[in-house]
This record gives C-alpha cells, sequence and structure tokens, in this order.
C-alpha cells in the first residue's frame, strides 16, 4: 500500500522498522538558451539548422553556441541550413523495462542519422513506417514533419535537443538503395 | 612532511552574476575560462590539471558537470577531476596535485545556474536523509535557528546585520560582477518584515547564476609569468557534525581550527573575503578567524551581493588574490563554506612577496 | 515538461521538468531503533559517554569512536534552545501554514533535534518554551511520526 506521496506505508506492528521510503521530487524551469530559441524558430517552419564550427568544420545540431573542441563561442553568422534526409548510421532496439517513470510498452528504435550535406549527426531519433526488426545501418531516411498548425517545439530546451517529436516526428525510409553501413562506423554522435 | 611546494594564484576571472542567466551553464563558463587562461599567459594545452566544482542537482541535470567540461577544451583529452562542492574545495585538489611536482600549472572553476531550480527543495537533500530531509529543512530556515542562537547569546543585534548587508551591498557598487548593490538606510532595512524570522531579505543572499575560474602555478613557472603571484601560504578545510543540534551554533570551531593550520594568525591580514551566506555569520567568521576591526571585510561586496552557489567560496578566494595581484596588498585570506550553518570550512592564506 | 512564456519584453522562454526519484534506504541499527521506537511512540536517544544524542548517531560526533547501541528512552517533552519562523512555508514542509522550525532539546537529551513547532503564532514561540509531540495516527516508522510539536499545556 502506498501513500499518495507514492511512500509504501507500515501499519503498527512488532516488526522492527529496517526501511525507509522517500519519495524525491525536484521541479526545474529552465530559460530556453539564444541558440536553441533559433532552432526552435526554424523547427516550426519544418526546418533543420546548425551551427558550423569555422575552425574544425563540424557541424552541431541543434546549436549550442561553441564548439568545446576549438574553444571559440559561435553564434548566428556560424548558422547552417541542414537536410532533412540522411541516412541511419546506428541504431538500437529498446525493449522497454517497467521502471518507474517509464512510459513505452514496446520495443522501439533509437537511430543515429547522419543527414545529406552539409551535415550534421541527430541522434536518438525514432524511425517510423517500418517493422523494428527491418531497421538497419546505412539506411537512406527523410524526417516526417508534423503537419504545419500541429507542429509543437514548446517541450524543446536546453537539455532536450533530441526529443523533437513536436515538430519532427521522426525519419522514415525513402526506397533509395543502403549506403555502405561500414563508411559510417565512427559516425555515432 | 616534507616542504609543501610554493603555488600561486596567476589567473582568475567571474562571470556578471544574473538572477536568471539566459545562457547556459557552458556558455557563461566559456568567457570565464578564457579570460582567466588568458590572464595567466599559460598556453591552454600546457594546464597540467583541471579541477571543477560545481552540483547536479543545480541545474537537474545528470552529468551537467561532464558538459561544463566543454567549455575547457578537453579534447584531446586532458587530465581532470570533478568535486561536487564549491569550486574552492576544487582549488584544494587542485593544490594538493600540484604538489606531486610532476606538474606545474592547474586550472580551476566553479560553476552554478541555481535559477531553473527551488533552493528551498533542493538543498534538504543533501542533509541527513532520515532526520532532515523528511522534515524539508531548508538553509534559510537552519540559517535562521543559527541567527536566533546568535542574538540569544547577545553577540549580534539585528541592525548590525542590517549594517553588514548594507556595507556589503555599498561595496558591491564598485564590483562589476556583483548582483545586489546601493546604497541602503539600515532604519529602512529593518523596517521590512521577516522572510524567516529573524532574517529579513536583506540577511538573505541572492540566488544567483555565475561562474568562477582561477589559474594556479608553482614557483618559478608562476614567477615567470606574473609580475605579483598571490602565493598560496596555507590552505586547510574541516567539518563538524551534520546535525545542527549537535554544534553550538554561535561559533565556527571548524573556522577556527582550518585558520589554524592554514596559519591565519601568524601575521596580519589586510582584507578578508568571507563566504558569509547570511548577514549574522560574519561576525561567527570574524571570531574564529581572530580578525580585528583593522581587516577589510568582503571588500567585493561578498556572497551577501552575489552567491553564485558552487562558485562563491572560489570567487572569495579570486578576490582575496586580486587584492594582491592588482591591489599590491600583502596577505589576504579567502574563506569557503559548504553545509548548512557553516557546517564545512576552507581557509586559504595568500600573500605578495615584499 | 510544458512552455511559459516569462515576459513580453525579453520573450525569454523556459521549459520546465521534473525529476523524480523513489528512495528506498536501509536503516541500520540505530537509525532503525530510533524509527521503531517512533512508530511505538517512544522517542529513543543513544549513550555517548555520559551524554544522551537525539537523534541517536552511529558514532559519537566529538570522537569519531563508534557507539554501543544503548538506547535510553527521552522526551517526549522538551526545551526549544533556538528557532526559526517560517511565514511561507514549501510544498516540503511539515505544516502548509505559517510555523517554526525548532532546536528541541528533549527531557533527559544532551543534544537538540530538528522538529516542526505549530504554535500558530510567532507570539507564541521563545527560546526556552516547552513543547511536546504530536504524534500520527498513523505511524509508519519515520521522523514525520511526529507530525510536529506543539507548545505544553495545549496547541495552538
Ligand atoms: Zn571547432
Amino acid at each position: 500500500m502506498t501513500d499518495t506521496a507514492g511512500n509504501a506505508t507500515t501499519t503498527s506492528g512488532d516488526e522492527p522498522v529496517t526501511m525507509m521510503e522517500y519519495f524525491m521530487q525536484l521541479e526545474y524551469s529552465d530559460v530556453v538558451s539564444a541558440p536553441v530559441m533559433r532552432f526552435r524558430d526554424a523547427l516550426m517552419d519544418a526546418r533543420l539548422i546548425a551551427q558550423q564550427c569555422p575552425k574544425c568544420k563540424l557541424v552541431y545540431v541543434p546549436p549550442k553556441g561553441y564548439c568545446p573542441i576549438d574553444t571559440v563561442e559561435l553564434d548566428e553568422r556560424n548558422e547552417i541550413q541542414l537536410a532533412d534526409r540522411g541516412v541511419v548510421t546506428n541504431y538500437t532496439v529498446v525493449t522497454p523495462v517497467q521502471y518507474y517513470g517509464q512510459k513505452e510498452t514496446e520495443p522501439f528504435v533509437r537511430a543515429s542519422i547522419l543527414l545529406d550535406p552539409p551535415g550534421g549527426m541527430l541522434i536518438l531519433q525514432d524511425v517510423l513506417d517500418i517493422p523494428v526488426a527491418e531497421v538497419r545501418a546505412g539506411m537512406r531516411v527523410e524526417a516526417v514533419w508534423a503537419p504545419k498548425g500541429e507542429r509543437d517545439v514548446d517541450e524543446i530546451g536546453n537539455r532536450s535537443g533530441s526529443a523533437l517529436e513536436g515538430s519532427l516526428r521522426g525519419f522514415r525510409p525513402t526506397g533509395e538503395p543502403d549506403m555502405p553501413a561500414e563508411a559510417f562506423s565512427d559516425k555515432v554522435w | 612532511m616534507a616542504a609543501l611546494k610554493d603555488v600561486a594564484i596567476i589567473g582568475y576571472a567571474q562571470a556578471r552574476n544574473e538572477r536568471q542567466a539566459q545562457a547556459t551553464e557552458v556558455q557563461f563558463l566559456f568567457p570565464v575560462i578564457n579570460e582567466a587562461l588568458e590572464m595567466s599567459k599559460i598556453p591552454r594545452r600546457e594546464i597540467g590539471f583541471t579541477c571543477a566544482g560545481s552540483c547536479d542537482y543545480l541545474s537537474g541535470q545528470t552529468f551537467a558537470f561532464v558538459m561544463n567540461l566543454e567549455a575547457v577544451g578537453a579534447w584531446p583529452p586532458i587530465s581532470e577531476s570533478h568535486v561536487e562542492m564549491d569550486g574552492a574545495w576544487a582549488l584544494y585538489e587542485a593544490w594538493v596535485r600540484l604538489q606531486h611536482e610532476d606538474i606545474d600549472t592547474a586550472l580551476v572553476f566553479g560553476s552554478g545556474k541555481s535559477s531553473p531550480g527551488n533552493p528551498a527543495e533542493i538543498y534538504p537533500l543533501q542533509m541527513d536523509p532520515y532526520t532532515l530531509t523528511p522534515l524539508g529543512f531548508d538553509p534559510v530556515s537552519s540559517a535562521a535557528i543559527q541567527a536566533r542562537a546568535l542574538l540569544d547569546a547577545g553577540k549580534v543585534t539585528e541592525r548590525q546585520m542590517a549594517e553588514i548587508a548594507a556595507r556589503s551591498r555599498r561595496d558591491a557598487m564598485k564590483n562589476p560582477y556583483a548582483q545586489v548593490t546601493g546604497e541602503f538606510d539600515v532604519d529602512e532595512l529593518l523596517a521590512q518584515p521577516y522572510v524567516t524570522a529573524p532574517l529579513r531579505k536583506h540577511d538573505l543572499p541572492p540566488i544567483s547564476d555565475g561562474a568562477c575560474a582561477v589559474v594556479l602555478a608553482t614557483g618559478d613557472k608562476a614567477r615567470e609569468v606574473c609580475e605579483r603571484p598571490a602565493w598560496i601560504r596555507g590552505i586547510d578545510h574541516r567539518i563538524e557534525a551534520h546535525q545542527p543540534g549537535m554544534r553550538d551554533l554561535t561559533t565556527s570551531r571548524s573556522t577556527r581550527l582550518a585558520g589554524e593550520a592554514a596559519g591565519v594568525g601568524s601575521a596580519p591580514i589586510e582584507v578578508a573575503e568571507l563566504s558569509a551566506t547570511f548577514t549574522h555569520q560574519e561576525p561567527i567568521l570574524r571570531e574564529a578567524l581572530g580578525l580585528g576591526d583593522q581587516v577589510a571585510i568582503n571588500p567585493s561586496g561578498g556572497a551577501l551581493s552575489a552567491n553564485p552557489v558552487m562558485a562563491v567560496g572560489l570567487a572569495r578566494i579570486a578576490e582575496a588574490a586580486k587584492q594582491i595581484v592588482e591591489g599590491g596588498r600583502r596577505r589576504t585570506l579567502g574563506h569557503a563554506t559548504s553545509g548548512m550553518c557553516l557546517q564545512q570550512n576552507l581557509v586559504c592564506v595568500l600573500e605578495g612577496e615584499q | 515538461m510544458q512552455c511559459v512564456l516569462l515576459g513580453a519584453v525579453t520573450e525569454l522562454r523556459a521549459t520546465t521538468h521534473t525529476i523524480e526519484f523513489p528512495y528506498t534506504r536501509t536503516l541500520g541499527p540505530v537509525i532503525g531503533s530510533f524509527f521503531t521506537g517512533l512508530r511505538d511512540r517512544r522517542i529513543l536517544g543513544i549513550r555517548a559517554g555520559d551524554r544522551v544524542l537525539v537523534p541517536p548517531l552511529e558514532y559519537d560526533p566529538e570522537t569519531g569512536d563508534a557507539l554501543k547501541p544503548d538506547f535510553v528512552e527521552v522526551g517526549p517533552a522538551g526545551t526549544v534552545t533556538s528557532w526559526s519562523w517560517v511565514t511561507k512555508p514549501t510544498r516540503k514542509h511539515p505544516l502548509d501554514r505559517p510555523f517554526g522550525f525548532a532546536l528541541i532539546r528533549l527531557d533527559g537529551a544532551d543534544t537538540a533535534m530538528v522538529h516542526a513547532v505549530d504554535a500558530g503564532s510567532i507570539d507564541r514561540m521563545q527560546t526556552g518554551m516547552r513543547v511536546t509531540p504530536r504524534w500520527r495516527d498513523e505511524r509508519k516508522g519515520r521522523i514525520d511520526d511526529i507530525e510536529c510539536f506543539v507548545p505544553e499545556g495545549g496547541a495552538a
């Protein structure tokens, strides 16, 4: 039996008390950073933007305002437009364990997707319109955007860059021939 | 014990403290670390060891401390460490690391973005999980109990507490990083209602988003790059029982012991930067460290004018170093605290050469 | 998660999120005995030399020495040694109306424990006041089996 806070209760008895439950809950309200605000605005137009480091040319999506490799700060001037199609470079099938807070019940895919030039990696993306067992590295995919008017980016904050479902539902196979998976074996993040 | 290696502060920088920063913690750390490194004249890739202090519970994100390394330049991999404590304890770890003599420089930083969460709900989680956390025993309530004990003992008055707040906010007007600044009338402050009696709003620190970085170097290296290094002549930290009812809250035994071990009393201190995050804690710390009226206390405005949790103690040490490096002072002191009611205290004595 | 507009001038937006961890802790022989006592409406201290520590610890905070499980019943009434007055309780606090957090030295104890005092008004709070526990009807073996303390000789 549990009380309203989810704490297990014990009724009075003769048994010694040996355990204690404590339900920890904290609420946060985090201001969305300037680069992520611009990323959200672009998603509302069914566009993906990123920042590209002028030194190492790495592409950061969502943009975060700096390149950690070269320790240079990035801003709008370093912003680039990304393709909304690409290739699955790696993936995993998650069979959800029903731990506290788990909302998923069926096995699902989380894929790393390398977007077509100028590049950019999107991680932890859903792959739609295909059985979980048929997802593979090298598979060509394209973005599935929520219809205009249904798009919602309110949940995208500084820490939730990969959870884009409100605007970018996921990716689906294009039907193009696969690309050689081994060419992308170092492209996970 | 073998003779300790001379270690000095040769660079420092702070973020301008804000009640609510739009920048992420990494974003506002970026310029702070860059500025401290520039001041030190040590090339980033030559830094021998990096140590950070931060708290994931503040930002509410697991591994936030790893993200913070993005502001350092950690690729190719660097030698680094982290303490879930104020950056002052990261400085202590770096100082110990420099005693090994195989490296001659270290970067230390502390950062905290307190604005996303509710401190009154987060901090009870660092208390005794059996008897204190379930009561939601928060830092303002515990500080208020300490203030009451001090008032009852006749060791401070509410007017003296207001005077400390007014002095801190006035001094902070000269500090570009400070958050709560200005001229305040003590009678008007005392006319304000209690937030948690006997504490009024001016007795409490502000909620701040901020960061501080410090660069350390050993003997010859420090002299080579810095005209007037701030030498760490003594550093020590001590801790007391976690149950507030098992300590005399009107004194700080751990501060006294740390101060003695750091050699505070062996020569006059000119400036002391104290992490008194509540007004009444300043007289407790002064007494514990034996700081008389001739000692300038918190010329930066101290923790009452900006309280970037996890950086505020390191910022005190940086301010104490600044008094030597830029202000030409001979001997200063930086203090950091952790836990409730001054449970754990670190004292760092700094000296400039004659 | 949801988004709130923080102000038209700055146009800052925020995302909110909640983190939750359901903890289950083992108590060990000392806190376990203390909590077993609370469930049975008894408050136990532990002997440390000639002193009695409440709440009991596994060690003497003065010396760090381990303590033998030598318990002694204290209270239930006690004396407030210091206090604060919380005007705006948080949702984590024991009471939803203004109350005092206090250090309470229970009769027979040499140290003070933290708990809430439901005094109704700050005017009824003072150092040295006598308080007595208000027990919950259904007790689980937790610190909040004592709902709070109340001024001796009549609740608020
Ligand atoms: Zn780069």
